[in-house]
């Protein structure tokens, strides 16, 4: 299942990152859009949740997937909360990585998309519920990625993995705040944000990388364990 | 925190209107402030916003959100003008620094930033009274007629927050009898001790969805054509909520296209052209105060409220 939905959702980033620098390309020409960058952003973010929505919807599921993936969510979205006093140290991130790595791209996705929605409707919703649902699928999507591309990565590919996205989802924030309030866009109003996000994303990243020195290969091999409980052979 | 969910049911008159109704009326409250960029119009939108806090007795709900929401404007406020080095008539120059040169502070810039406080402000209003109007639930069953798989995920979730929750408090206890003392360790110690609390509950709520997935397919879940017994009442109510909703977004688009909700801040601040311009704010708040209005009646007058 993994191989597939992986091959899938490499197609997908491909088309839409495609259509961000061809979208790139046409603000550059055209002073409408030159000046309007925030509706550029907000079209980009709905379409690439649509996008990875209905892939899952169309997609052949059984009941203990689904099972799985709403557990797997539900633990991301209780853990948010017990870490919530330490800024950016949450084992979220942590657990949505690797459940895209365990159970395939598209799992991963609905894992981070809907741990953040769902854990939204507790602590309340705000503008940053698309946001949180985008990048925690994208978390999830592309260690799904991962799992495709390095079956049996080791600890240090896993780790910098960890630091990459513990900075990315800080900066891709970051990226939509300043096009959504700063105008004109400049590169000091671009460093000004970045640096003053770099001490929470430090802490993100650092977050990321202890859990998984504490729980990753444990989990990783419960989760790959279940995976093959959940199959069940014929005889 | 996730034991209940954020919405409370208060029999509002808000409370109670169609889900599609309500949406669409969330929607023009949150389009609205985000493709306006005259700071009138801004205001009007954040007044209607402000109303309809009152209006359906959700402010203690709204008050985080509110305070919240103050915080991140000022911030706003105070940082477009210093990093936004645009605008004619520069009010203040700072003094040289290191790598980011130059401070000009500049009318423009403080005035940009103000307009864009008050439409986070006003984004921000929309949410707090989403949360507190509308609930997850219905919201979900609406989704489901065009995306029933992710919202059976949803929902399953929801339904696994607060037992998962339980859980995890009854585990900590188990490990506190054990001898385990959460409080005491330095950083390290102590996360590997919450990290032992994860796997318990991780091995347990595995277990626990290849029973939720067995029940599932033992009742023949995916097995046919899926029925459905909810439907939801469309009352007059419904209609009001739904135009009123309608009309101030495209009312609102039409006046962005037309150039009159939009306002030129940079290099130099537009002059306000008069009344003329703020003929279609009138319409836009005349048409998102309908609702505010019937519910007031709806809580105040008794005929109204059997006619409604």
């Amino acid at each position: 299942m993994s191989a597939r939905a992986g091959k899938k959702v490499l197609l997908v980033s491909v088309i839409l990152s495609a259509a961000a620098v061809i979208m790139g390309l046409a603000a550059w020409k055209l002073q409408f859009i030159h000046q309007n960058w925030e509706f550029f952003a907000a079209f980009l973010l709905l379409t690439s949740l649509v996008v990875f929505f209905a892939s899952f919807e169309g997609s052949r599921i059984s009941s203990r997937e689904v099972g799985v993936i709403a557990v797997l969510a539900a633990l991301a979205a209780v853990s948010r909360v017990p870490f919530a006093v330490l800024p950016g140290v949450q084992p979220t991130t942590f657990l949505v990585m690797v459940s895209g790595y365990v159970f395939g791209a598209r799992s991963g996705f609905m894992v981070g998309a809907v741990a953040a929605l769902v854990s939204n409707f507790f602590m309340g919703q705000g503008p940053w519920t698309p946001f949180q649902m985008l990048f925690w699928g994208l978390i999830g999507a592309s260690a799904g990625l991962l799992g495709v591309v390095r079956p049996g990565a080791g600890r240090t590919v896993m780790i910098s993995f960890s630091i990459v996205w513990g900075y990315l989802f800080g900066w891709l924030m970051n990226l939509f705040f300043v096009v959504f309030f700063i105008k004109p866009l400049t590169w000091r109003a671009v460093f000004l944000a970045y640096a003053a996000s770099f001490p929470m994303d430090t802490f993100h990243a650092l977050g990321n990388v202890c859990f998984y020195l504490l729980l990753g290969p444990q989990v990783i091999k419960v989760l790959k364990r279940f995976q093959k409980k959940m199959t069940y052979a014929e005889i | 925190m996730l034991e209940q969910l954020s919405y409370k049911s208060k029999g509002t008159f808000l409370q109670n209107v169609h889900t599609i109704a309500s949406l669409t009326y969330f929607a023009a409250l949150l389009l609205l402030p985000l493709i306006f960029t005259h700071p009138f119009y801004l205001l009007g939108v954040f007044l209607v916003g402000i109303m309809a806090v009152v209006v359906s007795d959700s402010a203690a709900e709204c008050m985080p959100f509110l305070v919240m929401g103050i915080w991140v404007a000022v911030f706003v406020m105070l940082l477009n003008p210093l990093i936004v080095q645009h605008g004619n008539t520069v009010l203040i120059y700072g003094p040289e620094l290191p790598v980011i040169g130059r401070f000009r502070i500049s009318l423009e810039a403080i005035c940009y930033g103000a307009a864009m406080g008050v439409r986070l402000m006003t984004i921000i209003i929309a949410f707090a009274l989403y949360n507190a109007v509308v609930h997850p639930d219905k919201v979900t069953a609406f989704v489901s007629r065009f995306a029933w798989k992710s919202s059976l995920v949803v929902s399953l979730v929801t339904r696994m927050i607060p037992t998962i929750a339980r859980d995890l408090c009854s585990a900590r206890e188990v490990m506190q009898l054990r001898g385990v003392d959460f409080s005491t360790g330095t950083f390290r110690e102590r996360l590997k001790k919450y990290s032992w609390l994860m796997e318990v509950l991780l091995l347990s709520s595995l277990e626990g969805s290849l029973a939720t997935a067995e029940a599932m397919q033992a009742r023949g879940f995916g097995s046919g054509r899926r029925s459905s017994y909810h439907r939801e009442l469309v009352r007059p109510r419904d209609y009001f909520f739904f135009l009123s909703g309608i009309t101030a977004l495209i009312i609102g688009i039409c006046a962005w296209l037309k150039g009159y909700a939009v306002f030129a801040f940079y290099p130099k601040l537009d002059s306000f052209a008069g009344g003329s311009e703020l003929i279609w704010l009138v319409v836009i708040i005349f048409c998102l105060i309908i609702p505010l209005i019937l519910s007031w009646g709806w809580k105040h007058w008794p005929y109204l409220r059997t006619r409604i």
